[in-house]
């Protein structure tokens, strides 16, 4: 008997010597096979990237489609205009980006308290959401013009009353997808979190702090992976119907419709960098706030 | 050799044995729970007048087959669901009034741990809801990581843990709270045998050395006479008791009790106290 009881003392302990040992190894392997998926997933897009730029260069491209080097510019030319235009380029990226970050930001948080409500309310909430969802389904080509309107009287300067109007089309584009997300990540819980919480007399709040807005924080990251690019491409679209001219999507629609074809593959060079930018932003960010945690 | 010393610390003072405290006897008379059908049929008959007294202090599992209402009745005793009739009487108080002085430790069949906080935050987190303060939390954390034999592990996050490894850190955070009772359904189910008999052994070694009262709800006949001073069998359709089987087997138990041949007609007596299986 006393034999036995001294085997449990011991038991412990020599779980944990293996368990040590094995799990490190396990990292050790993650860390190596993500890095070995990382450079492939890198390397492929950019050996095809290259490719495309040589064809383009060489004019194989132009024989391909059909076309000429004044309507399809050469990619050295794009790159010549961008560096003798900087000022310029950067006065309007400077404008697309707060419309796109500012409307992102904007329809985010509106987005996440819509999704609180509803997870308040749920008898009405879920429904609610799913009506919300259906307003994705209307194109920014439409919404613009009526905010347009929206704005008109809200300022004397031109150029702050489109600001505004395209920021608010923006918004529009990101509440939904950060709404819908947000109510599923206050409450698809893990079964028993919530039994488990209320065993603990936790308060509602508590609960709410404690339980569902870090179970949120995943899906927070999913909407934002569909908002980033789909608020620069609606700052991009919405500039098209705006009051004021400037962004960089308006750029490239003055360019075209006059016929400088290079100066408008010069800008949207620039809108596909600001995207990647971005983007590229949103993952570091998820790969911090999210470590640790099993799924992305 | 430190770890050996760490090991022969008493917690029966820190895991609050409190003597003078020792009246969470539970009392449970005439209870029903039924289940409103959701087709719009007749009601189910979860539980039928269950009638049960835990003594302070005792461990008690409730055996029985899928759908007996074991679970039920755990969930029932810890107020995460409500009885049709009858009443639950622990110390003489409702097990209400119970939970909201926040005097259950419950693990569940699976561990339950929050994937954003690491090992030793997610032992941490009943005791910051609670408001204990913070040096005494991080005392209390790393006292029983070490019961449950998972210090160096504090660091990690769930998912970098074994399954028999997150579950002692269920049991671990059910137990920083010092709970009065230790509710348990089916904890070591989804286990293999070898952690299950280590776990086992460690559940006895932290309920002789805390004394408290643990209700341990399981579907293996074994484990249940292994570990209770009482097993209670229950039968399905409509969830009743069918027997309550006193183990009378000296503790602490080894491994080795299970060959004996006392281990084995407990055994038999509680299989075959089963009805309508």
């Amino acid at each position: 008997m006393e034999n036995g009881y001294l085997n449990t003392e011991a038991g412990p302990l020599k779980i944990n010597a293996a368990g040590e040992v094995s799990t490190k190894k396990a990292r050790a392997r993650k860390k190596a096979g993500l890095n070995k998926d990382a450079v492939m997933t890198v390397l492929y897009p950019v050996l095809f990237g290259i490719l495309v730029l040589v064809l383009w260069q060489t004019q194989v491209l132009h024989k391909i489609l059909g076309t000429d080097t004044f309507t399809l510019p050469l990619p050295g030319r794009i790159i010549n205009i961008i560096f003798e235009n900087v000022p310029a380029i950067l006065k309007n990226v400077q404008a697309t980006v707060i419309v796109a970050v500012g409307g992102l930001l904007l329809g985010s948080v509106l987005g996440y308290f819509l999704g609180i409500v509803a997870m308040a309310f749920p008898k009405w909430g879920s429904g609610g959401i799913s009506i919300a969802s259906a307003f994705t389904a209307v194109p920014i080509v439409a919404i613009a013009p009526i905010l347009n309107n929206l704005t008109k009287d809200l300022s004397d300067d031109p150029h702050i009353r489109s600001m505004l109007a395209k920021t608010l089309v923006v918004m529009i584009t990101c509440t939904v997808s950060m709404s819908i997300n947000a109510y599923r990540g206050f409450t698809e819980l893990k079964p028993f979190s919530l039994d488990l919480m209320k065993s603990y007399a936790a308060s509602k709040t508590t609960i709410f702090l404690k339980l569902r807005v870090p179970n949120s924080l995943p899906y927070i990251f999913t909407a934002l992976r569909v908002s980033v690019p789909a608020s620069i491409i609606s700052a991009l679209v919405s500039e098209y119907f705006a009051e004021f001219i400037i962004g960089v999507g308006r750029q490239i629609r003055e360019s075209i419709v006059l016929a400088q074809y290079a100066t408008a593959w010069a800008y949207i060079l620039v809108a596909c960098a600001i995207g990647i930018l971005m983007y590229a932003i949103l993952l570091i960010a998820e790969g911090v706030i999210l470590k640790g945690r099993r799924h992305r | 050799m430190l770890r050996a010393k760490k090991m022969n610390v008493d917690y029966s003072k820190d895991l609050g044995s409190d003597t003078e405290e020792l009246k969470t006897g539970i009392i449970i008379e005439n209870l029903s729970v039924r289940f409103p059908d959701k087709n719009g049929g007749d009601p189910v008959e979860a539980l039928q007048n269950i009638n049960l007294e835990i003594k302070p202090g005792e461990f008690v599992s409730l055996v029985g087959p899928s759908g007996c209402g074991k679970t039920t009745l755990l969930r029932t005793i810890a107020d995460l669901q409500q009885p049709t009739t009858g009443t639950i009487s622990i110390g003489g108080l409702t097990p209400r009034e119970i939970r909201l002085q926040q005097k259950f430790g419950i693990v569940f069949q699976n561990p339950v741990l929050y994937e954003w906080r690491t090992v030793r935050r997610n032992v941490c987190m009943p005791m910051e809801i609670m408001g204990i303060p913070k040096p005494e939390r991080t005392r209390r954390v790393t006292q029983m990581l070490e019961l449950v034999g998972l210090y160096n592990f504090g660091k990690m996050h769930p998912h970098e843990l074994s399954g028999g490894m997150q579950q002692r850190v269920g049991i671990a955070r059910a137990l920083a709270l010092r709970p009065k009772i230790l509710l348990m359904d089916e904890p070591f189910s989804a286990l293999d045998e070898f952690t299950k008999e280590k776990l086992h052994l460690d559940l006895q070694r932290i309920w002789s050395k805390t004394k408290k009262t643990i209700i341990f709800v399981t579907h293996s006949i074994q484990e249940a006479v292994f570990l209770s001073d009482k097993v209670v069998v229950l039968s399905p359709h409509p969830g009743r008791i069918s027997a309550v089987v006193d183990i009378n087997l000296p503790r602490p138990r080894g491994l080795e009790i299970k060959d004996t041949m006392e281990f084995n007609s407990l055994v038999s007596k509680v299989r075959n106290s089963f009805e309508g299986v």
